[in-house]
């Protein structure tokens, strides 16, 4: 599903190149789970956005199923990522002037969907993580562990084919990591392919794989 | 950034806001300055026959003098005579046409204050042939102001010689009237001393206390009866003031406290064109909005900076500052930066005074704006706008439970915003009102200019002064009619402009006069050529000729005049007799032929009866002129001036000129509702601009998210200009019934006048939502081709 070939990111300071990535080959299959790990600014939360074509590699190759995403034009590069890709944050990022119910509408509306096909995709979302008595709430008045199962069902609406976290539970308390993660390894069961950045042992054990990041390499 | 968006929008709100209330309180200043301003009030007639109405600032010579004699309440009187016009004074070997000058009577001085130079005012027009100057005027002619003794010549009766009394400082402009020479009032051309029924004079009376003014107002009441009466009833069939009213008429005298002219009188023949306490209002008005605008821009720019502020206040307040702290802290800025606004404003105010000059047609100076007792009104209003502004972030900012501060990421919640919202409304509301207001005031001139007034204004050359000529006024005429480029040419001080002659006389079409019966019409003395020259159309009948002796006694109607002697259709009059009664005599005209109903006044009037007459009236000459090349025609009918009359200078101006400067007062109104309207709009949009970029600021995250989950830059964009357009929607729903209540109240002073129309509205709101649009639409792009993934990393 994914081919990365030797993938570099740097930055320029004061004239001498510093690596965020350095020569990452990556191949990745549908169905996989990867947990990505290392220590802070070993550059894990880039590889993820490279993957996630929220940003730009300055070298190198990135084949996302048999395409050269690369060489695409950006336009086709967006479609790409929306039909194919859900993100979810570390804090979530709902929109708050919308409620649930809305929140995971709107990147429906995007994908211009019709009125009534929105309602059943949201419906299913809502019926499917247990949210259906919380649609019509703002994210203020939500936990933070439900918080990120909007973000998940606002992620797994446009039914992606890879679902890209980036430290999913960050920002949640132990218990409410573990929900997370539960779900995650259901979804995984059901044959979604997840890309997971985190920084503990624990949550990348849920993983298939894990990929150990230091200084922009694969250790 | 935002703090400089508030500077400039507050200083450039303070300017307008200085400039407009120096305008303000220079109308409301008007004859002040007289020290015994309190007690002089001047004598108005008001004289209502029939169809006419004569609602007059004179009086007859009699009338000052009598009531000082038979009322004690009347300390002393001062009188003005005007009629005669411009007079010709020699200065050197050339004669200059001086246009700023009255007879006055000796007193005028006891009455009036003004500052002597040289001379002593006490006596200075008690002898006829003497006369004041100014202090200009001496400069112009004697280099000097030292000239008490020397003399002027004139073109009065055998070139009267005129003593010079006394030198006086110039008049103050704010006065409603203003002069160059002040002649002894024996020296008046004037035939008709002592009829009480002609009103002539401006007569001014000075009351022995200011209490006194109901007393004078029963007191002439009293006079009407004693002098008047009897007077008319030598040549009308009136017995008593009883019968007189019954049949519908009025006839009585009121006073104006001086104060009051210059605002709320509007009179014939007043010395000067007088303002409008109308006009005073509207400046005021839109003088506090755009304050209003620039502090709610300040307070706007400074709540929306808040949110970014929080942090700093959370911070502060967990390490013990006090409510009281914060909230001084705020003050203490905002009072910084409304003193910085200030200074700037003096500076914009210094730099574009001409430029206001100019648009108000005053002659302002840095100190009439900017001087002692404006200094502690500025400090004042700095104090106030401060205050104002930094009030509500003050109070808002400091009340922050500094926990929730800090750990929550934002603030300001919708609630917030929606008061900035209204605030942004209430800007845009003010912007449209008086951008609608722009367009239809410019919408009503152009009208003006372009409507078919029925007479003939373009490429028509007046000669003025053309009295001078003496018994040559035919022969400098045929001189022009033979220059090339000159078709046709006529001589009469009557033209259909109002800065022209006018003569208002009582007609009949029985041969006994009564008040039914009476027409008031304007009797126009005009040659052969005048109706061709003006292109005016004769419905029926036929024009005056030269060839035929018995034109002297025949009048051409306008179709007004048809209507009001009530003589049927048009065909019908021809043949008809008028009669007019002149003294003992009684004088009949036949009508010979009707006129299409031209606009001889402003546009704000109906037209009234009018009636031609043949006779010589040789004040200007208007020659239809059709050249390529202007100046050398201009060349040659200037050297033919100088053949026939060398000592004087020519003068002239063209018709539609002299058409355009009826409506000096709207194109002003018109050009400072466009100035203000450009400031207030642009103030509005600093606002909007600062804005927009805090809710860009304000909704990076949200923005990141939505071009994570699909949308695209266009998409961004739109989403954050909506929320604009729908404030200017709004905005512009609150101002089209102020606009167009306001707009018509306007209109209603003219008789002649535009429709509103809904396009008016309709593209005040486009052009608004275009000006919101791209206000906004920067930011908006900025913020939303910003690479989410900044925008999203993790805090």
């Amino acid at each position: 599903m994914i081919k990365l070939e030797h993938i570099f990111k740097w930055y320029n300071i004061g004239g001498t190149r510093s690596f965020v990535l350095k020569d990452i080959n990556l191949e990745i299959e549908q169905g996989d789970f990867i947990s990505i790990m290392g220590p802070s600014g070993s550059g894990k939360s880039t590889l993820l956005n490279v993957i996630g074509l929220l940003d730009e590699p300055n070298e190198g190759h990135y084949y996302f199923m048999g395409e050269d995403v690369l060489a695409l034009k950006s336009k086709k590069r967006t479609a790409l990522f929306q039909s194919h890709m859900g993100y979810v944050f570390q804090s979530y990022h709902l929109i708050d002037e919308l409620t649930v119910y809305e929140n995971i509408e709107t990147p429906l509306i995007y994908k211009n969907l019709s009125g009534k096909e929105r309602k059943a995709i949201v419906g299913d979302m809502l019926d499917r993580f247990g949210i259906v008595g919380k649609k019509d709430l703002f994210p203020a008045q939500l936990s933070g562990g439900q918080q990120q199962i909007v973000g998940i069902a606002r992620a797994l609406a446009a039914s992606p084919k890879l679902l890209l976290a980036d430290e999913p539970t960050g920002n949640l308390n132990s218990k409410q990591g573990e929900e997370i993660m539960a779900l995650f390894k259901q979804l995984n069961e059901e044959g979604m392919t997840i890309i997971q950045v985190t920084h503990s042992e624990k949550n990348a054990e849920y993983g298939k794989r894990i990929i150990n990041l230091l200084d922009g390499q694969v250790k | 950034m935002f703090s400089l968006l508030n500077i400039i929008g507050l200083s450039f709100g303070l300017a307008g806001f200085m400039f407009i209330a120096t305008y303000v309180f220079d109308e409301l200043s008007y004859d002040r300055f007289h020290t015994q301003a309190d007690r002089i009030v001047r004598l108005n007639a008001h004289i209502h026959m029939g169809e006419s109405k004569l609602d007059m600032a004179r009086t007859s010579d009699m009338m000052g003098p009598i009531l000082r004699d038979e009322y004690t309440e009347v300390e002393d009187f001062t009188r003005l005579y005007v009629s005669s016009g411009a007079k010709l004074i020699k200065n050197g070997d050339r004669w200059i046409k001086e246009a700023h000058l009255a007879h006055a009577d000796s007193s005028f001085f006891r009455l009036f204050s003004y500052q002597t130079l040289h001379g002593n005012l006490h006596h200075a027009l008690t002898e006829p042939n003497t006369v004041v100057l100014t202090r200009s005027a001496a400069e112009r002619y004697f280099n000097s102001t030292d000239i008490v003794g020397r003399t002027l010549e004139t073109n009065d009766a055998e070139n009267t010689v005129y003593k010079i009394t006394a030198v006086i400082e110039d008049m103050p402009g704010n006065s409603h009237f203003n002069y160059d020479f002040l002649f002894a009032m024996d020296n008046a051309s004037y035939e008709n001393w002592g009829a009480l029924l002609s009103h002539n004079f401006t007569t001014y009376i000075l009351l022995k206390n200011a209490t006194d003014q109901s007393l004078l107002e029963t007191h002439l009441e009293e006079y009407v009866h004693k002098h008047c009466l009897p007077a008319a009833k030598q040549f009308m069939d009136v017995a008593s003031m009883e019968e007189f009213r019954t049949q519908g008429n009025l006839f009585y005298y009121d006073i104006t406290p001086i104060k009051d002219i210059h605002l709320r009188s509007n009179l014939m023949g007043e010395l000067q064109p007088n303002g409008s306490l109308q006009y005073v209002y509207i400046f005021s008005a839109i003088s506090l909005f755009i304050l209003l605008i620039a502090c709610v821009n300040f307070v706007n720019l400074s709540t929306a900076r808040s949110a970014s502020r929080a942090k700093d206040v959370g911070v502060h307040k967990l390490l013990g500052s006090s409510r009281s702290g914060v909230a001084g802290q705020f003050l203490t800025e905002s009072f910084l930066l409304s003193f910085g606004g200030i200074i700037l404003a003096i500076v914009i105010v210094v730099l574009t005074l001409p430029l206001f000059n100019e648009l108000s047609g005053k002659a302002f100076e840095i100190n009439d704006l900017i001087n002692v007792r404006s200094l502690p009104l500025i400090g004042l209003l700095t104090l106030f706008v401060g205050l104002v502004a930094g009030y509500y972030p003050a109070a808002f900012l400091s009340a922050f439970n500094p926990l929730q501060v800090i750990k929550s990421r934002s603030v300001v919640t919708s609630g917030k915003s929606f008061f900035r919202s209204s605030l942004v409304v209430f800007q845009f509301a003010i912007s449209i009102t008086l951008i609608v207001g722009t367009f239809i005031i410019t919408t009503q001139l152009q009208y003006i200019q372009h409507k078919k007034i029925g007479y003939e204004r373009e490429n028509i050359l007046l000669v003025s002064d053309y009295h001078v000529l003496g018994n040559q006024t035919k022969a400098f005429r045929d001189d022009i009619l033979n220059l090339p480029g000159v078709k046709i040419g006529t001589v009469s001080g009557y033209l259909p402009v109002s800065s022209s002659s006018r003569n208002d006389n009582p007609y009949s079409k029985e041969t006994v006069m009564s008040a039914h019966n009476s027409v008031s019409m304007q009797t126009w003395y005009v040659d052969e050529q005048y109706l061709p020259t003006f292109d005016l159309e004769l419905t029926v009948g036929r024009n005056f000729s030269a060839a035929r002796l018995a034109d002297s006694t025949s009048v051409i109607l306008n179709e007004t005049a048809v209507k009001h002697f009530d003589f049927g259709s048009e065909k019908d009059a021809i043949g008809k007799k008028i009669h007019f009664q002149l003294g003992d005599n009684m004088k009949s005209y036949e009508v010979i032929g009707v006129v299409k109903d031209f606009n001889f006044e402003s546009l704000r009037d109906p037209v009234t009866p009018l009636g031609f007459f043949l006779g010589n009236h040789p004040v200007e000459a208007a020659f239809k002129i059709e050249t390529a090349d202007l100046p050398a025609l201009l060349a040659h009918i200037e050297n033919s001036w100088n053949k026939f009359a060398p000592a004087y200078a020519f003068s002239y101006r063209f018709m539609d000129e002299a058409f355009d400067s009826m409506y000096r007062a709207e194109r002003r109104m018109s050009r400072l509702s466009l100035t203000f309207a450009a400031l207030a709009t642009g103030i509005a949009c600093l606002g909007l601009f600062g804005l927009a970029a805090f809710m860009a600021e304000q909704r990076r995250k949200e923005i990141g998210v939505r071009k994570v989950l699909g949308s695209s830059v266009v998409g961004i964009v739109i989403m954050l200009c909506r929320d604009f357009v729908k404030l200017v929607l709004i905005a512009l729903l609150i101002a089209v019934p102020i606009a167009w209540w306001g707009m018509s109240e306007w209109l209603e002073d003219f008789t002649y006048r535009i429709e509103i129309s809904w396009w008016i509205f309709a593209l005040t709101g486009i052009i608004s939502i275009v000006i919101a649009l791209l206000t906004v639409s920067t930011q908006a792009v900025r913020a939303a081709r910003a690479n989410p993934i900044d925008s999203l990393r993790n805090e």
